[in-house]
């Protein structure tokens, strides 16, 4: 078997506080393999940012291991995240966003205005490089936020309920361009969400975790077809994506009860 | 966006100049009024007339007397902006330098901060003394003083600004891989630009409205010095002439510094 992007193994992790400490996640194992596309769905509180917080390398797990192409994870080695919020720098325009990114990653200067072209084209923002992050509406500037992440070519993109805060049809079509981001097999996407439907139309795999502390409640392949060309209405439209949404709401509505 | 939150909004430029220039108005004519009225003897309030006359008078360097005591109310000018610009330059360097410790080092900030706030406190012309003891009588106490004086605004500002920082953009360019050197540069100081801006508009204002200040000791060349030498003669109306040009060219020194801070960061109050 080729190596693991991600690998967890008896990860479990909690928070100190006053009355002592309080288990937010786990023990749990999972492991994450290139051109997989993992969607996390879990009530609130279920541990979810906790987990993503984890994988990313911005918390030590309290016990257990976790690897990142073999070795522990650090935040921004092999690893992008889009957060809720896009947090862009708004004292930088919007291609600069990228190229900061470009130049932490070590790009070199004079290739930079090229990529940050096709970085833009890839998220359907051709011509927005010189605008002010505040001028572009919510939707575009979680597009930008992608496209930062891309720009370092992380081997493993984290996103942490990237669309929530979006309205519904951006939401969709954000989804429809973000579920081909594993398609070329060389990546691999963990993404988090409360909300079933969007689980069940990007994942190549969902996992449920359970209420506090979140522990693995179902793992489920998604047999639905991937690749470009699909009509995402004919998707979500499908026989076998309402039973899958049946599937995974129930196990949701399991765990939260 | 920003002018739907509590704030209420500003007044529209042309608007706000016609305000301004009305309520100068407004002003010279009651004060006009009460030379007229002759409550006090003329020696005592003079007029917006004679006032202007010394203007007049003392930017005239053929005038017999070379301007105002050996030179002009302009040269005066020059003398005391040159004094406040050196000593804000070299408060705003140190300031901003110790403030980015503080605000990035916290042993730093314990150790620092009380020294900064003993100084904010003291008068600056309780240390014009021991300036002029350490420094003679020239140049270098007048612009240490300025320095003594702009320094602790910046360097609280600066302080409080790092760490005031919203986390989320640290954690963003973390999530990037920028080490902790990117971090400051990149995001820390970019992100209190707009704090650190108020805190130099501060700083440059404590400077000028200490030049008087630092001008007691052998400054008579410059605008403060104006004032001091004046008062000793009973000449009101030059006394009047250094406040007034000292208080427009302090307008115009924040005006230009707010616009700089407008331009430098157009985000401010959007994200």
């Amino acid at each position: 078997m080729a190596e693991a992007l991600v690998e967890l193994v008896g990860v479990e992790h909690s928070y100190k506080s006053k009355g002592g400490p309080v288990p937010a996640l786990g023990p749990l194992d999972l492991r994450v393999d290139p051109g997989e596309f993992v969607v996390v769905v879990g009530p609130s509180g279920s541990g979810k940012s906790t987990f993503l917080r984890v994988v990313s390398g911005f918390e030590h797990p309290s016990g257990g291991a976790v690897r990142l192409l073999g070795r522990t994870p650090v935040p921004g080695r092999d690893v992008g995240v889009v957060f809720q919020q896009p947090r862009l720098f708004p004292w930088q325009s919007v291609g600069a966003n990228i190229g900061t990114s470009l130049r932490w990653a070590g790009v070199p200067r004079a290739d930079r205005p090229q990529r940050i072209v096709e970085l833009l084209e890839q998220v359907g923002l051709g011509a927005l490089g010189p605008r002010r992050t505040w001028e572009i509406s919510g939707g575009q500037q979680q597009r930008v936020a992608i496209a930062r992440a891309l720009a370092a070519q992380p081997r493993l993109l984290l996103m942490d309920e990237p669309f929530a805060a979006l309205d519904a049809m951006t939401r969709e079509r954000l989804q429809e361009d973000v579920r081909t981001l594993t398609d070329d097999g060389t990546r691999g996407v963990v993404f988090v969400t409360h909300s079933v439907d969007e689980a069940v139309f990007l994942a190549s795999r969902i996992v449920v975790l359970t209420d506090r502390p979140g522990r693995i409640a179902l793992d489920l392949p998604v047999p639905l077809p991937r690749g470009a060309g699909l009509s995402a209405d004919e998707l979500r439209g499908s026989a076998q994506y309402a039973a899958l949404r049946g599937e995974v709401a129930s196990a949701v509505r399991a765990v939260a009860a | 966006m920003a002018e739907s939150r509590t704030r209420a909004r500003p007044l529209s430029g042309t608007h706000a100049v016609l305000v301004r220039v009305a309520a100068v108005a407004v002003l010279l004519a009651i004060w006009e009024l009460l030379v007229l009225a002759e409550f006090w003897p003329p020696a005592v309030l003079p007029g917006p007339a004679a006032v202007w006359d010394q203007l007049l008078a003392t930017a005239d360097a053929g005038n017999g007397q070379g301007g105002y005591a050996g030179s002009t109310v302009v040269e005066r000018l020059g003398v005391s902006l040159r004094r406040v610009g050196y000593g804000s330059a070299y408060g705003v360097l140190l300031g901003v330098g110790l403030g980015l410790l503080m605000g990035l080092v916290p042993l730093i900030r314990a150790i620092t901060e009380p020294f900064v706030t003993f100084l904010r406190a003291l008068p600056p012309l309780a240390y014009l003394s021991l300036l002029v003891i350490w420094f003679g009588i020239d140049e270098e106490p007048k612009v240490y003083l300025l320095m003594v004086a702009a320094f602790p605004p910046v360097a609280v500002a600066t302080a409080a600004a790092v760490t005031g920082v919203n986390k989320q953009y640290v954690e963003a360019a973390a999530a990037l891989g920028a080490s902790r050197l990117r971090v400051v540069t990149t995001v820390v100081l970019p992100a209190s630009a707009p704090e650190i801006l108020t805190g130099i508009r501060l700083a440059v204002g404590i400077a000028y409205s200490s030049v008087v200040a630092a001008e007691t000791v052998n400054g008579a060349d410059g605008i403060g010095g104006m004032v001091l030498n004046a008062q000793r003669y009973n000449q009101t109306a030059v006394v009047l002439l250094g406040l007034i040009v000292i208080g427009v060219t302090g307008l115009i020194i924040d005006s230009a510094i707010l616009a700089v801070q407008r331009a430098l960061s157009p985000w401010r109050g959007l994200a």
